[in-house]
């Protein structure tokens, strides 16, 4: 565990050494007080639920953003080799990388804090199912940087890895509620389950309710825990090549 | 020109047999104090730190490196050379457990590096090629990084920072950027980190790539005292620094070993004795017609300048030619201003062994 908390802080000091994370973390904090400030008003109710919904969509462009260097970047540069000749595992490498990649999505749930914080000053809102929603933005996170880990560990191209991450968060959300509802997929009960059940909006459906069903957590988790084993058999494979 | 002239010019001090002597001593010493490290296979009493086995590394359908096996023991240097692509990076990549052999084995202090990866990754510090850090970081931020990834305590790696950072002339700039340093600094770097945590083998990966004269010098005063420690494998295009440091010499050719010997060894198989060195005033072609006709002359190369020529003649075997080439050119009158002769020394073993199937390609068109 010390090896992963390692690897995670020099990820996470790395992520801010780029000038891009301060412009993600700007931007990202703008579009949330914009989006919030629409809804906000006298007589709007005192709620984030549209908010933490607009953010679920934000993630689709932004985690890939956050992930596509953490495994891409050390192939590229070549610094992987000096790292997988420590007397480390390789999945202390990804876990800390993920770690340090979940470092940096605590730091953009900041600026929306702040926004509940705003919302607690002016009205009187349930704080239950408030922190219950970002509970489950943690939980989007942590899975959309599992696969983002995973992606980044197939190439050492970061756009590429971007691109792939961005493709496979799509199949886990929008596209996989499109293929449920085709046509093909009427008389196989079976495969349409399955797309709602990886539908990672439908799971977050009862955070933003403020209900913590403990099947949407193990959800979350087993995802995020399976993209973390493929990441570390990917990095393991070049073993096997 | 350039052929010739490191070899005149740097191959003398090697011959020394007093350097060899103290190196054999120094290895001696080394296999003595064996009994601290754990685990260390013998065989016939020599302790084996590295040892390969029939390695073979196939990347798709190119061989990189074909049943390799050698074993090196307890503190010797052991300098790894061949050309671009004969596989000595691909073995260095095998031997520190960054890449698996396609078949056969390796093992580092008597661990395994396939089985026991992480107990021998533990004793070894390595020097990748073309030195990867990362730019973002400083030097001391890297030092301690690697130190806790090392599992150092944080007093040591207080100490060891410090130790390794003036060793390697890191201390006056320690706080700075990786990313901003020069090419030989990084390098430093890339050394610093190796040494880190003492480790019992080194494996460097052309640790002079990038470094300027003065840097090569100080790197090889800095590899006299780390052979005290460790033992260590390093990898080199520059010959005549293989031969300054190293107690033996690995040669690869095309992923397979073509030579393994002590470089007075080596330079003992070149073909014919010493060379003679002639500095003639005349044109190439005249010096060249006018050495090829003398008896027990084997090669001739020779290089114009400023209207003098550099000749190097080697002979057919241990003879003197000196005097017989000297009388021949003056008969011819021609002005020499120069005649010495010189030991063959690792380079011109190394041509031999690698002008060889050229030599025979020529002659079966010709």
């Amino acid at each position: 565990m010390p090896h992963v908390l390692t690897i995670a802080k020099r990820e996470l000091s790395s992520l801010f050494f780029s000038p891009v994370a301060y412009v993600v973390l700007g931007l990202f904090g703008f579009g949330t007080a914009l989006l919030f400030l629409a809804g906000f008003g006298p007589g709007a109710p005192a709620e984030m639920r549209n908010l933490q919904w607009s953010v679920l969509w934000l993630m689709i462009p932004l985690v890939p953003a956050i992930s596509m260097r953490l495994i891409s970047e050390e192939f590229r540069s070549g610094t992987i080799e000096p790292l997988m000749t420590l007397p480390i595992s390789d999945t202390q490498v990804v876990l800390g990388k993920w770690l340090g990649a979940m470092g940096f999505f605590l730091t953009l749930m900041v600026p929306i804090a702040i926004l509940v914080a705003v919302l607690g000053s002016n009205a009187n809102p349930d704080f239950g199912p408030i922190l219950v929603g970002m509970l489950g933005l943690l939980m989007v996170g942590g899975l959309y940087l599992a696969i983002g880990t995973f992606a980044s560990a197939t190439t050492q191209s970061q756009i590429i890895a971007f691109l792939l991450t961005t493709a496979m968060v799509l199949a886990f959300s929008p596209l996989a509620v499109l293929l449920a509802r085709a046509g093909w997929v009427a008389d196989r009960p079976w495969i349409k389950q399955g797309l709602f059940y990886i539908n990672v909006f439908g799971q977050f459906d009862d955070f933003a309710k403020g209900i913590i069903d403990l099947g949407r957590v193990v959800f979350f988790i087993s995802g995020t825990g399976l993209f973390l084993f493929f990441a570390t058999l990917t990095l393991q494979s070049r073993r096997w090549r | 020109m350039n052929l010739l002239l490191p070899a005149m010019t740097l191959g003398m001090p090697n011959l020394d047999p007093g350097g060899v002597v103290s190196q054999t001593s120094r290895t001696r010493n080394g296999l003595d104090n064996m009994d601290d490290v754990p685990g260390v296979q013998r065989r016939s009493g020599v302790f084996r730190m590295i040892q390969a086995d029939q390695l073979v590394k196939w990347f798709g359908p190119t061989r990189a490196v074909g049943g390799l096996s050698f074993s090196i023991p307890k503190g010797q240097v052991v300098g790894f050379l061949g050309p671009n692509g004969a596989g000595k990076s691909t073995t260095l990549r095998m031997l520190t457990g960054y890449l698996p052999p396609t078949s056969g084995s390796a093992s580092i202090a008597g661990h395994n590096v396939l089985t026991e990866s992480e107990a021998a990754r533990a004793t070894i510090g390595y020097l990748p090629e073309s030195t990867p850090l990362y730019p973002e970081m400083r030097v001391y931020e890297y030092l301690d990084y690697r130190g806790k990834l090392l599992s150092m305590t944080r007093s040591d790696r207080v100490r060891r920072s410090a130790e390794v950072c003036d060793r390697c002339g890191l201390t006056h700039i320690r706080r700075r950027l990786i990313g901003q340093l020069s090419k030989g600094n990084r390098q430093r770097v890339g050394l610093a980190q190796a040494l880190l945590h003492e480790p019992a083998v080194l494996f460097l990966d052309e640790p002079t790539a990038g470094l300027d004269p003065n840097q090569i010098k100080h790197f090889r005063e800095l590899l006299g005292e780390l052979r005290e420690k460790h033992t260590i494998l390093l990898s080199s295009h520059i010959l005549t620094e293989i031969e300054k440091t190293v107690d033996r010499v690995l040669i690869l050719k095309e992923g397979e070993l073509v030579a393994d010997g002590t470089t007075d060894e080596l330079c003992g198989k070149v073909l014919g004795g010493p060379r003679v060195l002639l500095d003639v005033q005349a044109e190439a072609h005249a010096v060249h017609s006018a050495l090829a006709g003398i008896s027990g002359v084997r090669e001739i190369e020779v290089t114009a300048h400023d209207g003098w020529c550099h000749a190097e003649v080697a002979p057919a075997g241990n003879q003197d030619l000196t005097d017989d080439l000297t009388k021949k050119l003056a008969d011819k009158g021609l002005k020499v201003r120069e005649a010495t002769r010189r030991k063959p020394n690792l380079e011109d073993y190394y041509l031999q062994l690698f002008r060889e199937p050229k030599d025979t390609a020529n002659r079966a068109t010709a």
